[in-house]
């Protein structure tokens, strides 16, 4: 059951130890759960633990909480000053000057977690260019950031 | 048996002089996503929030001016506080030790309390949360990724069925679906009649008769709603005390005392240890504690 999610973290060169008789499928979701709440024995439920992701179009995609515990993990990422923070917030792409720092070879193709200047995780992108040869112009492709918690509850 | 004046009316009999009030905005720090909560208010002041600890509440703070949505700041996303307006804020506040305690959140969404509970708890033991609408589960649920809580699980059921669940629990939440109060709606004197205010009493009598069935013996319940209405409010407890076999345990909290006369009826003396919230520097509230005899 924890393949799926294993393998993403990998796309970021990092290896994730989540104990897998904690983690509960329901539907297409995933959920992280305490041992408290194993204790509880589930089922039915609407929401439980910590949201890890769900299988969305054929592949998985990860909850926020997932993206933050592969921060920890030193996963492949950048960290961008405070303007670029707001911009990528609001669903934007980045720009390599918002750029402050990178961890990981920053190659064209890869998917790197997104970390404001506190080292907090902010959402993920894909870089367009290798990081190092870009000097100005869009670097990393948003893919998914924490607006869509404002995203979400806006009436469709 | 609707409209300002006879709402007003019935304020008046209960001691109090309605007057228009304007409410502060709130919010509340998650303390359990910080290693010192007083960096997230260093972090909102530099971004041009003026904030004034709200004296009564360890982690509430009010707004004073904001040139911008306090709801879309990177630390809001990032669940370092939540919007919570100041009364409501307080019910969580009144339980003794939470932490591995097992909860009820009874009428949970969308999710305000049950993430200062989860805050409380430090993400430890357990907290249930039921609702029944779809889209405030949602809500809910958005709430408890947004803020970082691990320790919760929703379920999609009224409160009244918590039995079905077969569990019992340490601590329980009522802040029960109730008539609201005109602090927080523009429309509310026109919209409200006796006959919501009657309803809504019956169904928070029901929900507290199946909040008992699962409360342990040494168990607590925060009941509470956002009503200044007395049939939502001291005659429920009232009726709780004699029919539930349950007692008012005194908090000490923002507030007055519960009202132990109400348009001529006495109540049982014990209701004074309720607090009655008049809306002033909060929205209008009530807010008891309560254990099994």
């Amino acid at each position: 059951m924890i393949k799926p999610i294993r393998d993403f973290a990998t796309l970021f060169g990092t290896k994730l130890s989540l104990p897998e008789s904690l983690i509960v499928k329901k539907g297409n979701r995933f959920f992280l759960l305490t041992t408290e709440l194993k204790k509880l024995a589930l089922k039915d439920f609407f929401y439980a633990g910590t949201f890890l992701g769900e299988v969305k179009n054929g592949g998985f995609f990860p909850g926020f909480d997932l993206l933050r515990m592969m921060a920890e993990q030193k996963a492949n990422g950048v960290v961008v000053d405070k303007k670029t923070e707001w911009l990528f917030i609001c669903g934007r792409d980045i720009f390599r000057q918002g750029i402050t720092e990178v961890t990981g070879p920053g190659r064209k193709g890869d998917y790197v977690l997104v970390l404001n200047q506190h080292g907090e995780c902010l959402g993920f992108g894909q870089t367009i260019r290798d990081l190092d040869k870009q000097k100005e112009g869009v670097s990393i492709e948003n893919i998914s950031d924490i607006g869509d918690f404002l995203r979400r509850e806006k009436p469709t | 048996m609707s409209g300002r004046e006879f709402f007003i009316n019935r304020y008046r009999k209960l001691g109090w002089e309605h007057r228009e009030i304007e409410l502060k905005q709130a919010i509340r720090i998650n303390s359990v996503n910080l290693t010192n909560p007083l960096d997230a208010i260093k972090r909102l002041q530099r971004l041009g929030l003026s904030l004034v600890k709200i004296p009564f509440l360890e982690n509430g703070y009010w707004v004073n001016e904001a040139k911008f949505s306090v709801g879309a700041t990177a630390e809001y996303l990032l669940g370092l506080y939540s919007i919570q307006e100041t009364a409501a804020q307080i019910p969580a506040t009144l339980f003794t030790e939470l932490r591995e305690k097992t909860v009820l959140d009874a009428c949970a969404a969308p999710g305000g309390k049950t993430t200062q509970l989860a805050d409380l708890m430090h993400n430890t033991g357990a907290i249930i949360a039921l609702d029944i609408d779809r889209r405030r589960l949602t809500a809910l649920s958005n709430q408890l990724e947004r803020c970082h809580i691990k320790n919760t699980v929703v379920y999609r059921l009224d409160a009244r069925r918590v039995s079905k669940l077969e569990r019992s629990f340490d601590r329980i939440l009522l802040d029960v679906p109730c008539s609201g109060n005109f602090a927080t709606d523009e429309n509310w004197f026109r919209r409200r009649t006796i006959r919501d205010v009657e309803r809504n009493a019956a169904l928070q009598r029901e929900i507290l008769a199946a909040a008992v069935k699962v409360l342990k013996d040494d168990g607590e319940i925060v009941y509470s709603t956002c009503s200044l209405e007395p049939e939502e409010d001291e005659f429920n407890i009232d009726w709780a005390m004699r029919n539930l076999d349950l007692k008012v345990i005194k908090v000490d909290c923002y507030g007055q005392e519960g009202l132990t006369g109400v348009f001529g009826k006495h109540l049982d003396s014990s209701l004074k240890n309720c607090r009655r919230i008049w809306p002033a520097q909060t929205q209008g509230f009530f807010v008891c504690k309560l254990e099994k005899r």
